[in-house]
């Protein structure tokens, strides 16, 4: 998507003239796209010729060249909103989401008061065209969902949903039938995401509404079985042993974690790894087979990242060195998984076949993949949920530096002094700067079996950044409110030094791409 | 004449493992890199915004390659040379604005320190020759 985006930056060049142009029928099935800016009256009182001008130029640079690269037409625009058209549906999404995401970016670096967030509907409708407006029911519904939008956000009607739905990879929220003024009949409305962040949200809501289903069913079951015993006693036998595999299942993975965990342990100065990943598959699988010989075989089409199950905890975090690292606080982390390594040129390059990430990493498969923003990890672990139907995230600030201590609180995971040989650091090894990271797991593996926590690669966290820890969570979670437009870092890379290798280091980073960063993925149990 | 042609030719060969490395650009000829703030020499209490000034080129993303144009990146304290076949490092003493970023909030522990802007491309590399600033160097009380 960022390639995309940046595309409509320079869209601004795009010569009017080549727009298609096309006959005008009197109706037509259409794609519209209503737009509009949250809290305009706010942003004009506040600063009307500023604002004016920074809408002016948004239309100018942004809404319609995207609305031109992605084959559709600016219908009109009003004060502070657009209509446009589009052939397709799929475009017209495409191009909500463009501007969405370009707005994101804009605003990151504006204040509250400048900051200018659009809402946008897209509707499907038959409607009637004319030479600079478009007038049918169609029209009204895609601005009365546009009107029920969230700032920032996109929502489509049912009838758009039911054109994209396996062929735009984003997420969708069903909101239900929803009823919008001045229309008789309710209209389905789902909101798109493309951030993963509320996918998350959307996840815990559907877990909500799984478990509530299920304690209904339950109560319905009971009340049943005690009307009908003998009948029911067959089913009841039938739905019995569902739940003691789960578990076993569950029991099977963490065993299978903590005995790679004590493999790894065990790895005397693991020079060279005992399983090299490259031409089987990921060993993870491998063991999951193994172990939970039962379990089909479906899940192969996507490698997972191995992963490597946590106890969680509570530990100090941070440390004095640094006034980033300030103050050293309690933090109590839940169970989780962390990748074992850092995701892969391999790993990255599936979900770049899928067409989910944004470039092709090249170089070493089996070495981290780098050049990666925070969005573009974002955008991986996306994909890797939807694709594995498994909660796949970045980790957490702190569930990243409890990993990376591995159970110590000493300078280093390895004791108060830095010792050549055990992080990839600038001058830490025999080998020399280049342009990609050594190959994981070249180095020895932390107390909790994991590779490459401090040095190789840096590594994006969920968190955005904080100058210092003032005000930081105790549970573990990230820290989200604050000045996102950067993300933290950690783990420092191979081309800084031993400092950086420390676990309680942090850096931060512009939400762009760099050549040292990386990231690992964790996944809650 | 020979030598001439020769030393022409030799040159130009010279040239083409960096133009295969797409790394060092040449900047436009008039730039001009240079503090808006603060001055060379000044006394500073407390935190401070610091102000890039650029001109004859412009400031865009990192990531961004239009020609003419780059992003900021501050080098506080640094003593090293910059290396123009490197990207420019990422660190505590290598802050970069790949977001088009003008200025900075700074807040830098009291005593003497220097400062200097290096213009970086698309992918971090310092043009060639480097489009740098004056360093100066200021007190923080």
């Amino acid at each position: 998507m960022p390639d995309k985006v940046r595309g409509i930056n320079s869209g601004g060049r795009i010569d009017k003239d080549s727009e298609p142009s096309r006959a005008l029928a009197p109706r037509r099935l259409a794609a519209i796209v209503a737009g509009d800016i949250a809290g305009y009256a706010r942003l004009m009182e506040f600063d009307e010729e500023g604002t004016h001008v920074r809408v002016k130029r948004i239309q100018r640079d942004l809404i319609e060249p995207a609305i031109i690269e992605h084959y559709g037409r600016l219908v009109k625009t009003t004060g502070d909103g657009f209509i446009a058209i589009f052939d397709s549906p799929l475009e017209a999404v495409r191009c909500a989401i463009v501007i969405q995401q370009n707005m994101t970016g804009r605003n990151a670096v504006l204040t509250r008061n400048q900051a200018i967030e659009y809402r946008i509907g897209v509707n499907l409708g038959d409607v009637i065209i004319e030479e600079d407006d478009i007038y049918g029911d169609g029209v009204n519904v895609a601005s009365r969902i546009e009107g029920i939008a969230e700032p920032g956000q996109v929502y489509i009607s049912g009838g758009i949903y039911e054109q994209i739905k396996n062929k735009l990879v984003c997420g969708y929220e069903s909101l239900g039938d929803r009823k919008v003024k001045n229309i008789t009949d309710p209209v389905r409305v789902y909101r798109v995401l493309p951030d993963p962040t509320a996918f998350k949200s959307r996840r815990r809501r559907d877990t909500v509404l799984v478990v509530l289903i299920s304690l209904t069913w339950l109560g319905i079951a009971t009340a049943a079985v005690w009307y009908w015993f003998p009948r029911v006693k067959v089913q009841d036998v039938a739905s019995a042993p569902t739940s003691p595999q789960l578990q076993s299942a569950d029991a099977n993975a963490r065993q299978s974690a903590q005995s790679s965990k004590a493999a790894a342990v065990a790895t005397p100065a693991a020079a060279a790894r005992p399983q090299s990943p490259p031409a089987s598959p990921a060993p993870a699988d491998k063991q999951a087979a193994l172990q939970m010989a039962p379990v089909t075989p479906q899940a192969a089409a996507v490698r997972e990242p191995e992963m490597n199950m946590l106890r969680g905890g509570t530990f100090a975090m941070g440390s004095n060195e640094d006034i980033t690292e300030k103050p050293v606080h309690h933090v109590t982390v839940k169970p989780f998984a962390m990748s074992k390594y850092p995701i892969l040129v391999r790993e990255w390059n599936q979900c770049a076949a899928a067409k989910a990430c944004g470039f092709v990493a090249t170089g070493n498969d089996e070495a981290p993949v780098t050049n990666v923003s925070w969005s573009d990890a974002k955008k991986f672990v996306t994909w890797l949920a939807g694709a594995t139907h498994k909660p796949y995230r970045l980790p957490t600030e702190a569930e990243w530096e409890y990993a990376a201590r591995g159970g110590t609180q000493t300078r280093f995971w390895w004791g108060e002094e830095f010792q050549p040989g055990m992080a990839n650091c600038k001058n830490c090894t025999d080998v020399a700067v280049a342009e990609q990271p050594i190959k994981v797991g070249s180095l020895k593996a932390n107390p909790f079996g994991l590779y490459d926590m401090g040095g190789g690669v840096d590594q994006w966290v969920e968190d955005c950044w904080h100058k210092n820890y003032q005000g930081a969570p105790s549970d573990g979670s990230a820290w989200m409110d604050g000045d996102c437009a950067s993300h933290v870092i950690r783990s420092g890379s191979w081309r800084n030094d031993s400092r950086y290798v420390r676990p309680a280091n942090r850096e931060t980073y512009d939400d762009a791409r760099y050549q040292t960063h990386g990231f690992r993925v964790a996944l809650s149990p | 004449m020979k030598v001439a042609l020769l030393m022409v030719l030799t040159a130009a060969l010279a040239c083409v493992p960096d133009a295969l490395q797409a790394q060092g650009k040449a900047p436009a000829k008039d730039v001009l890199l240079y503090f808006v703030w603060p001055q060379n020499g000044s006394t500073i209490k407390g935190s401070f915004w610091c102000r890039f000034g650029l001109r004859n080129m412009g400031v865009t993303h990192a990531g961004d390659d239009f020609p003419n144009s780059g992003h900021h990146h501050l080098l506080i304290d640094v003593t090293e040379p910059l290396d123009v076949n490197e990207p420019i490092p990422a660190d505590k003493n290598h802050i970069h604005f790949p977001a088009g970023q003008t200025e900075a909030h700074l807040e830098l522990p009291p005593g003497k320190h220097t400062l200097q802007l290096v213009l970086g491309d698309a992918r971090h590399y310092s043009f060639n020759p480097p489009v740098v600033s004056e360093k100066i160097t200021i007190t923080v009380k």
